[in-house]
């Protein structure tokens, strides 16, 4: 269903020709999208193809878009970087918003500690641009590549240093929103002129509406502009980078450490994750090295570090001595880094710090004190400029379960989800790296020291039966986690992109009151249907 | 190889962006931290090393055909693989550039090719340069020279000058003080003259693969009759495509870069420099030198899964991402040179930013080249140095074209001529 010529040439008028294609291989490239596989026929790579793609440079563009697409009554679908199917159309008929032409830092204010972004200014950018003035900004646990607009608006955008940092939804500070029927709302202090202070107000605060349950993640509107809290940054304007590619490293001033803290067992490390908390102390605080799997993580870190070395000699290093100690010795581990205000900021929580291992009978695992690890390490986690190592085995991974909560709580799935793992491991059918391949958050500020562990299972994804084999495992975990009534995790959002209408419907019938609202909000807001199911709805009935 | 040989290339790609950055861990500024011209100048997602990859996919499953905006993706990009760098920071088994290659070499076969790019190859044909100039001149950069003819003498060394400084007059003294340089450094060197043959890098990289072969072919022999076991150029183009290609298809001699010779030379005290070059300049790392400048490690192996599904090669497959290009070399000589001052800019080594004239770019999009080239030179002069210097030909007329179309404030050297002022 290709736009009318009316349409189409009332688009190009709004960005211009350069801006507007609906060439096939160039809509090709909007459709290919990671996960896609999981979910569309034949495993095919491709999501439906976008009837043209349109790169707005301005929110008086965004606005005259969405205005022209209520006219002609076409689905619109905006995204920023667009990593993720969710980012791409889900259905026929639909024009894609690439947003990479707007990718500004608007403003910096260091003396209030907030920026204001569009949605292609990417976290790396930011991050470097406000290091400049002594300030930091949470990196959405995605990564450095990704959207920090994105990550506070249209996600829950947590990230390691949440424990210091905050997580993205809790760090907006107001937005400008293109809303579904072409208005643009200011949310908070901004929409009553009042400077982009605060997300609550003066002026609508819109936060829990536009975000609905999950994020709208391009469902309901387009967000052009937005604020977000930044954070202190007591170190080097720019991080000083050594290392030969790919393992570069930061040799960071005597006010940084990073620790990757072990326990004999998982009551000690959740118990160390309370007391992190409590105590007040850390920067980042996050299980990292172990999405890789308990069993194969600590090779790949090893041989990642020596640049004459790639994923085909992992087998090599899994034999070597030092490293069978080294993955035994980081078996149940999370990561630690140590930021001081001053130094007797780092004495002081180095102290602190030591005291909750002696309580908890944990330890800092001794290769990754080694200089060059600790730089390695500290670099990794503070930019989250390598996070892709997500694919780097297969091409492929799904996240399961992914319940955010308290210790106690992630402590009861943890083991449901390393048992709903273990067999498509011992199988072959997903990478038998360990079952537990877990990362996640440690101590959030957001829920009191909320937590999380993310189970990964990794794919090949140019190989039909694994991928099959992840589908059914993403199933199965769903199964589990009912039977221990446990919502599904990032799983249930992933199937739910190719579910039908009726089964969606079925799901989001298990909270009613959420959904009918939402139907509520999008029909006030989108009347003429131009976002799609990001921004789940219960059909009234 | 083909395009199908590298499906699971393109179906492994998880969209993530990374190929439009430089590595993330060294983004300093916002201003300087993308690295891909064609994406920067042509925004659309399939403008991206990931873009081109899900065309590919696209193209293998019968998804598209081809027209006017296919070309445009094809060669739309300098094929400086600075997106193939910043992608293997964390996806070392996608072959992303050797992916960009073959879509081209696919296109030609199937007689899709770009009516600008025609008259170079050509003349190539005929002539044996990429300038557009009759075969027959090209030894004149040298008249006059002391120096062997290896047609009639025997060396163990080849001065090859390369097409662009051959025939660019203002290029054509570099390459007689470099000649001379290492003469006088005691160093058993000759010319070929009029028998040099263009190396066959640069079209092989617009797509033509069988012209790289004619020329291979036709440069080996001449320096095999000659005695040469040492190629010597001053090009960064023919660099890579001696070091890298020749041997690729069958032909091996030790190659080596003037600047990787001249910074020996001075560590062996036979290059002595003395005078004052009182300059504050940076260093642009030309692709071909730097990120692709990485030696050829001849390999065969096959694919086999281990843990269940992670797919690795056997035996190991060597890794190019920029680690182990001529970089440093460079750098020692220029500081090297008493009173010159070197300030680096954001963007450097494997991470370099593109100058703007290669992969049939500079041929077929000139004002592609000239906006890639303006970005390097807004680079250079936010550093505060005079000049731009470089270690290639091409890098270096682009700029030079550039600084004087745009009216730009900064100078353009060649190495070499910063040598030659400091001896």
């Amino acid at each position: 269903m290709a736009l009318s010529r009316d349409a189409y040439r009332a688009l190009e008028d709004i960005v211009g020709p350069g801006y507007i294609s609906e060439d096939p291989a160039v809509m090709d490239s909007y459709a290919y999208q990671w996960l896609a596989e999981t979910v569309r026929p034949n495993q095919s790579k491709f999501m439906p193809r976008p009837e043209a793609a349109l790169l707005p440079g301005s929110t008086k563009e965004v606005q005259a878009i969405v205005r022209t697409c209520n006219k002609y009554k076409i689905k619109v679908k905006p995204y920023s970087t667009g990593w993720y199917f969710y980012g791409a159309p889900l259905t026929e008929g639909v024009i894609q918003l690439d947003m990479r032409r707007m990718d500004r830092i608007l403003e910096i204010d260091e003396k209030n500690m907030f920026a204001v972004i569009e949605p292609y200014a990417i976290a790396g950018v930011l991050q470097a641009e406000v290091m400049k003035r002594g300030l930091n900004c949470t990196v959405t646990g995605a990564g450095a590549s990704c959207s920090t607009l994105v990550g506070a608006t249209c996600y829950h955008g947590s990230g390691g240093t949440s424990i210091y940092t905050g997580e993205l939804r809790e760090n907006l500070l107001g937005a400008e929103w293109v809303m579904p029927n072409g208005e643009i709302l200011r949310t908070g202090s901004i929409g009553s002129g009042c400077g982009w202070f605060c997300a609550e107000g003066p002026g609508p605060s819109m936060r829990g509406i536009v975000r609905g349950a999950l994020g709208a993640r391009g469902g309901l509107g387009v967000y052009t502009k937005c604020a977000v809290k930044l954070s202190p940054w007591p170190g080097p304007v720019e991080f000083p980078v050594e290392g030969t590619a790919p393992a570069y490293r930061s040799p960071l001033p005597g006010n940084f450490r990073a620790y990757t803290l072990a326990f004999k067992d998982w009551d000690s490390l959740f118990e160390a994750y309370y007391r992190l908390y409590d105590n007040e102390i850390g920067y980042y605080a996050h299980r990292q090295w172990t999405m890789l799997g308990a069993d194969l993580g600590p090779a790949f870190w090893m041989l990642y570090q020596d640049p004459t070395k790639s994923l085909d000699d992992i087998e090599e290093f899994v034999q070597k001595q030092e490293v069978k100690e080294f993955t035994e010795e980081m078996r149940r581990s999370f990561q630690l880094v140590l930021v001081g205000m001053s130094q007797r900021d780092i004495e002081y929580q180095d102290k602190v710090l030591e005291r909750i291992l002696e309580e908890t009978g944990g330890w800092k695992v001794k290769k990754w004190l080694e200089p060059e690890m600790e730089q390695f390490a500290l670099l990794y986690l503070l930019r989250l400029g390598k996070k892709n190592l997500n694919f780097v085995y297969t091409g492929g991974w799904v996240g399961n379960f992914m319940q955010v909560g308290t210790p106690d709580f992630v402590k009861k799935y943890r083991p449901l989800a390393e048992d709903a793992t273990r067999e498509y491991q011992e199988k072959g059918l997903l990478v038998d790296c360990g079952s537990d391949s877990m990362m996640g958050c440690v101590g959030s500020i957001s829920g009191g020291g909320n937590c999380g562990l993310e189970q990964f299972g990794f794919y090949d994804v140019a190989d039909k039966v694994s991928t099959a084999a992840a589908v059914e495992w993403m199933k199965h975990c769903i199964q589990e986690e009912a039977m221990h009534n446990i919502p599904p995790g990032k799983e249930g959002m992933y199937l739910a992109v190719g579910k039908t209408h009726e089964e969606l419907q079925q799901d989001l019938a298990k909270q009613p009151a959420t959904h009918t609202w939402q139907r509520k909000i999008k029909q006030a807001l989108d009347p003429n249907d131009l976002g799609d199911r990001m921004y789940p709805t219960l059909d009234e009935r | 190889m083909a395009l199908e040989d590298y499906r699971d290339d393109c179906t492994n790609c998880s969209r993530c962006s990374y190929c439009k950055w430089i590595p993330f861990d060294h983004i300093k500024s916002a201003r300087f931290a993308r690295a891909c011209p064609s994406m920067e100048y042509c925004n659309f997602q399939a403008y991206s090393l990931g873009g081109r990859l899900s065309v590919g996919l696209s193209l293998l499953e019968g998804r598209i055909g081809y027209n006017d905006e296919l070309k445009d993706i094809v060669w739309k990009c300098q094929m400086g693989g600075a997106c193939d760098v910043s992608d293997k920071i964390c996806r070392y088994n996608i072959e992303g550039l050797e992916v960009m290659r073959e879509m081209r070499f696919k296109l030609v076969e199937d007689g899709q090719t770009l009516p600008q790019h025609k008259p170079y190859i050509d003349n190539l044909h005929k002539e044996e340069n990429m300038m557009m100039e009759p075969g027959v001149n090209r030894g004149k950069w040298a008249d006059g020279l002391d120096v062997k003819n290896l047609a009639e003498e025997k060396a163990a060394v080849v001065f090859h000058a390369g097409c662009r400084y051959s025939y660019a007059e203002g290029l054509q003294k570099t390459a007689r003080m470099a000649v001379m340089m290492l003469r006088d450094a005691g160093v058993d060197i000759g010319i070929m003259g009029e028998n040099e043959s263009c190396c066959g890098g640069r079209v092989y990289q617009w797509g033509y693969r069988k012209e790289l072969n004619g020329c291979a072919r036709k440069n080996t022999r001449v320096w095999a009759d000659a005695g040469v076991k040492t190629v010597v150029t001053p090009c960064a183009e023919c660099y890579y495509t001696f070091k890298r290609l020749y041997p690729e298809i069958g032909f091996t001699f030790e190659v080596i870069h003037v600047v990787e010779y001249i910074n020996r030379l001075i560590k062996e005290g036979k290059i002595k420099l003395t005078r004052s070059v009182p300059l504050t300049v940076t260093y642009h790392d030309p692709c071909h030198l730097g990120r692709l400048g990485e030696p050829y490690v001849p390999w065969q192996g096959t694919r086999e899964k281990i843990y269940g599904q992670i797919p690795v090669w056997k035996p190991s497959k060597p890794r190019y991402n920029g680690a182990w290009g001529v970089y440093d070399a460079p750098r020692n000589v220029l500081k090297s040179i008493p009173g010159l001052a070197l300030v680096e800019m954001e963007r450097i080594r494997e991470y370099a930013w593109c100058c703007g004239a290669g992969g049939g770019v500079l041929e077929a999009y000139p004002d592609f080249a000239a906006w890639t080239a303006a970005e390097r030179l807004a680079e250079a002069k936010a550093t505060g140095a005079e000049a731009i210097v470089s270690a290639c030909p091409w890098c270096e007329r682009n700029f030079a074209d550039t600084v004087k179309s745009q009216d730009e404030k900064i100078e353009v050297y060649d190495i070499i001529d910063l040598v030659q002022m400091a001896l």
